[in-house]
């Protein structure tokens, strides 16, 4: 099912909790809202459902006009980030409720209790109640209670937030093959980024009830379309600077780091703005003495701390003035390189993005 | 969407209409209860304190006020209050105290005890005490028989009857006060006390200025309660023959209440009364709720009771217990006693009141029609008070703030008003009670007992997730058929503890059965045995043996709720 969402605001009193949304998610796609607590991606995820009523706008399931139908309409189904699964009633009961509402007959119960069972493999836990469950197979009944209406779409509420971390990683692969066999539209929401990009068709970046950016995780990494995507969406030095020379789509920028130039740029600028240079921490390497080094730009910086991770080092830089600069290297040779050394680390042109200056955009250094 | 899913959906819209319809319909009714059976009658009985047929005026009061007799009668009441609420709260304080903070052996056994008068309507102990105290009562002749005195003591002189009610009072209701009390203290996170503990502050001083100050607002709600039932409690002060008290001049008053229009503004007196204190309550202490924050590792802050406090503790909670069984004990005896004459005790002992009870028509008809009526007003209360709860928890319509208070008023609206109202406002309707009171004493038990009933859902609606009927909706429930499968199943518990209560206060409910049944067919238990109490010759022993059995099924229903609310059963009695 597509589903289009057509210039949505959602206000409480005088505060927009959601502004201006337009967004069409595609037939049978994993679709991640990601972003920061209160920037409206459950508050949207709600209005989907029909729990919340736009305060203006059109919500489109397959061109048709929903947004006034109530949740029961919709034919959704939906994973709340409690579960919300109903204490009183078995596994099998919560499984039940929804296709008993539906007066389907007691053989097609049978065989889609058999299915989403199967799917969540819970076999052997449908008697039980929620209260004996632990937090992981509490998550799978919730799922298999959703997938047993075979919903037009699939919603998930931070479905993952309680599950500890190595739970959190089981799941993530049994959701993305679920919705693999299954191929329902599902809308899933997180603050986790590393759940959007791992497992995500798309990913919506909200921030402040504004959709910021759509595309895939691949789009959203290389090709962020503002200084807040590139910080938000993996690690990133975003470094303040004024552009010297313009032309052809290349520019020239001075920064406290130095003068850059590179050719990707979002957005057009010319001699005199102020604009945002992003460069990933990954992208900047660091002079071992081995071969071969990145050297198109170079850089003399004094170190500030080393953190060691094993498959990777965090080097966090300094220039004279006091701004920090950071690198990380994965699988970096044996060496003695200790904090207040004197560093040379290099850059390539291609790994720069010019981006329009934004105040409020932190550094993400 | 494939054709059979859209028939399916046309369905289940259907009946999410009719369901919806119903459940909405129902919350309508209730509405329309409440207005009827609530504030209209208090509306009727305001108007016509201040309006005469030449329009507005001010006579009844002048009137009223000019009246040595029944100005008397409002200064005792208000004194009753006063003098049952401080004696309630003094043994409390201690009580509640013993409670919270000490650990000893039999603690269960002697804290259940202290809850049992809450089953004696303190008007059936008037019936015991009377026995003993009276001129030729066990405790005169116990007296004379060890020489102490020379001649009987008249313990019920007209001078002493202002006591004999306030003490029956006391005993009927410091476990509201205690049970308060005790809740607040509960709910004092005992790590506040330890972190002035660990500052090195005293004892007196903790309890002084950190315990108290936040258990202040229970300690309130409590008096609240308290004063308000003692300053309008009819049957004590009726059967005691203190004729000189609020609730029974305007008992006097409801048969002639259209010729007198006195009555009317007597009534109003009580109201304004009522509403005063209720008022100053919520202004001294309405803004001052203090937050407890989250809590973290919760320590019990319950010790264990030393050799020394464990006498002291003893012999607190053992001689209020004593103290408090007096009257029950009293008409436990008088229920069994034969022959009993100028003796300490009975000589002879009998069962065979009892056996009338079911034998006479009058105590049979009494226990058969209070059961039926409790059922039916339980019934109703059940009903509303779910629907009520469901309604303001969720917000589901415009001001349901102010339909939360409407609800609650009958905790602060005295029996008597409220029965004055249906008879003066329903008089020559096909309500009219002297004709039929069946109605109107169904609807009186259930909407003076509504707030137990929506206290007791809300708490429970208000601990459970609101995202489990978010979850059903989804599902294409109807928030009626969520309401049934869902919510209902989870409350259980809270609306059982709650029926449980209302059904025994609707057994023993005094002013509306009094005031409303006016014929013998329709007497309630509490009628029956007031009027067995007024009859010569046996009466007064077929009386207590009814009462007896009263206090048996109301001991049942709140036992059996303690057990199922635990310690929330005190926030029940709050204002």
């Amino acid at each position: 099912m597509e589903v289009t969402l057509d210039k949505i605001d959602k206000r409480y009193g005088k505060t927009y909790a959601v502004k201006q949304l337009d967004l069409k998610i595609e037939k049978g796609a994993l679709h991640f809202f990601l972003g920061p607590s209160g920037c409206g991606k459950t508050t949207t995820l709600r209005m989907l459902a029909g729990l919340e009523k736009p305060s203006s706008g059109r919500i489109l399931f397959n061109g048709k006009d929903v947004t006034s139908s109530p949740a029961a309409d919709r034919g959704i189904g939906m994973v709340f980030q409690n579960y919300a699964l109903w204490p009183h009633m078995t596994v099998q009961k919560n499984i039940e409720y929804g296709l008993k509402l539906r007066k389907l007959s007691q053989e097609e119960i049978r065989k889609r209790m058999d299915e989403v069972v199967g799917i969540t493999q819970l076999d052997g836990y449908t008697e039980r109640l929620p209260g004996q469950l632990s937090g992981g197979q509490q998550q799978r009944v919730a799922l298999a209670r959703a997938l047993a209406i075979r919903p037009n779409v699939l919603l998930l509420d931070e479905p993952l937030s309680n599950l500890d971390a190595r739970l959190r990683l089981d799941m993530r692969d049994n959701i993305s093959r679920i919705h693999k066999q299954t191929g329902i539209t599902t809308i899933y929401v997180t603050h986790d980024q590393k759940e959007a990009l791992s497992m995500g068709t798309a990913v919506s970046v909200m921030k402040q009830g504004h959709m910021i950016q759509t595309g895939s995780p691949r789009t959203l990494y290389h090709h962020p379309n503002s200084s807040f995507i590139a910080s938000f969406i993996g690690e990133t030095n975003l470094l303040s600077g004024k552009v010297t020379q313009a032309s052809g789509g290349t520019y020239s920028v001075s920064t406290a780091f130095g003068e850059f130039r590179t050719a990707r740029a979002v957005g057009a600028h010319k001699v005199g703005d102020k604009v945002h240079l992003s460069i990933r921490h990954e992208a900047v390497d660091v002079d071992f003495g081995r071969a071969p080094f990145n050297s198109e730009f170079t850089l003399k910086l004094r170190l500030e701390h080393l953190t060691y991770l094993g498959e990777s080092e965090q080097f966090k830089l300094k220039n004279d003035s006091g701004d920090f600069f950071k690198s990380t290297v994965f699988h970096t040779p044996e060496h003695n390189i200790s904090d207040g050394d004197e560093i040379t680390c290099g850059v390539s042109a291609e790994d720069i993005v010019v981006l329009p200056f934004q105040e409020d955009t932190d550094s993400g250094t | 969407m494939t054709t059979e899913e859209a028939t399916v959906d046309q369905e289940s819209s259907l009946n999410r209409l009719i369901s919806n319809t119903v459940g909405y319909g129902t919350i309508a009714a209730t509405i329309a209860i409440l207005f009827f059976f609530l504030v209209l009658p208090v509306a009727v009985i305001i108007s016509k304190a201040f309006y005469s047929e030449d329009g507005l005026t001010f006579e009844y009061f002048r009137l009223l006020f000019a009246n040595d007799l029944q100005t008397s009668s409002i200064w005792n009441s208000i004194l009753i209050g006063i003098a049952t609420t401080v004696i309630c709260m003094l043994l409390s304080i201690p009580l509640s105290m013993i409670n919270t903070k000490w650990e000893f052996p039999g603690k269960a056994l002697l804290s259940g005890l202290l809850l049992v008068p809450m089953v004696m309507p303190p008007f059936v102990g008037a019936i015991g005490i009377q026995r003993f105290f009276a001129r030729r009562g066990s405790i005169n002749i116990f007296l004379i028989e060890n020489g102490w005195i020379d001649a009987p003591i008249d313990w019920l002189a007209e001078g002493n009857k202002f006591w004999a009610v306030v003490l029956l009072e006391v005993l009927h209701l410091y476990p509201i006060m205690y049970l308060n009390l005790s809740a607040a203290l509960a709910n004092v996170d005992p790590s506040l006390e330890e972190a002035a503990e660990v500052m090195g502050v005293p004892r007196w001083r903790r309890y002084l200025q950190i315990v108290w100050p936040l258990a202040a607002p229970g300690l309130f709600a409590g008096s609240i309660i308290v004063f308000i039932w003692a300053l309008t409690d009819l049957g004590t002060p009726l059967l005691v023959g203190f004729h000189d008290s609020m609730p029974v001049r305007i008992f006097n008053m409801v048969t002639d209440a259209n010729e007198n229009p006195v009555g009317f503004a007597l009534v109003f007196v009580v109201i304004l009364l009522t509403v005063c204190i209720f008022l100053s309550s919520k202004l001294m202490f309405g803004r001052t709720k203090y937050d407890m924050m989250a809590k973290g590792h919760v320590t019990s802050g319950v010790q264990k009771a030393g050799p020394f406090r464990l006498i002291m503790i003893y012999s607190v909670l053992v001689g209020t217990v004593a103290i408090a069984l007096v009257p029950h004990i009293s008409v436990f005896i008088t229920s069994i006693s034969d022959q009993w004459f100028l003796t300490v005790l009975p000589e002879a002992y009998t069962t065979k009141y009892y056996e009338l009870i079911f034998e006479t028509d009058l105590p049979f008809t009494g226990i058969k029609n209070s059961l039926l009526l409790s059922l039916g007003s339980t019934g109703l209360d059940l009903i509303l008070g779910l629907l009520v709860a469901y309604v303001v928890t969720r917000k589901l319509v415009p001001l349901s703030g102010f339909l939360d208070g409407l609800v609650m008023i009958p905790l602060a609206l005295p029996g008597i008003v409220l029965a004055f109202g249906y008879v003066v406002t329903y008089t020559d309707t096909f309500l009219d009670p002297l004709h039929n009171p069946v109605p109107l004493l169904i609807i009186a038990y259930a909407i003076r007992r509504l707030p137990f009933m929506v206290r007791s859902a809300s708490a429970g609606l208000q601990q459970t997730s609101y995202s489990l009927e978010e979850a059903s909706a989804c599902f294409g429930a109807s928030r009626f058929y969520t309401l049934r499968k869902i919510v209902m199943p989870l409350v259980a518990a809270n609306l059982i503890a709650g029926g449980l209560l209302c059904f025994a206060y609707a057994m023993l409910d005094v002013s509306d059965s009094l005031i409303l049944a006016m014929k013998d067919q329709f007497y309630p238990l509490t009628k029956a045995i007031y009027a067995l109490f007024l009859e010569q010759g046996s009466g007064e022993f077929v009386a207590s043996a009814l009462g007896m059995i009263g206090m048996l099924i109301l001991t049942a229903c709140i036992v059996g709720s303690s057990l199922i609310l635990g310690k929330k059963m005190g926030e029940l009695f709050r204002s």
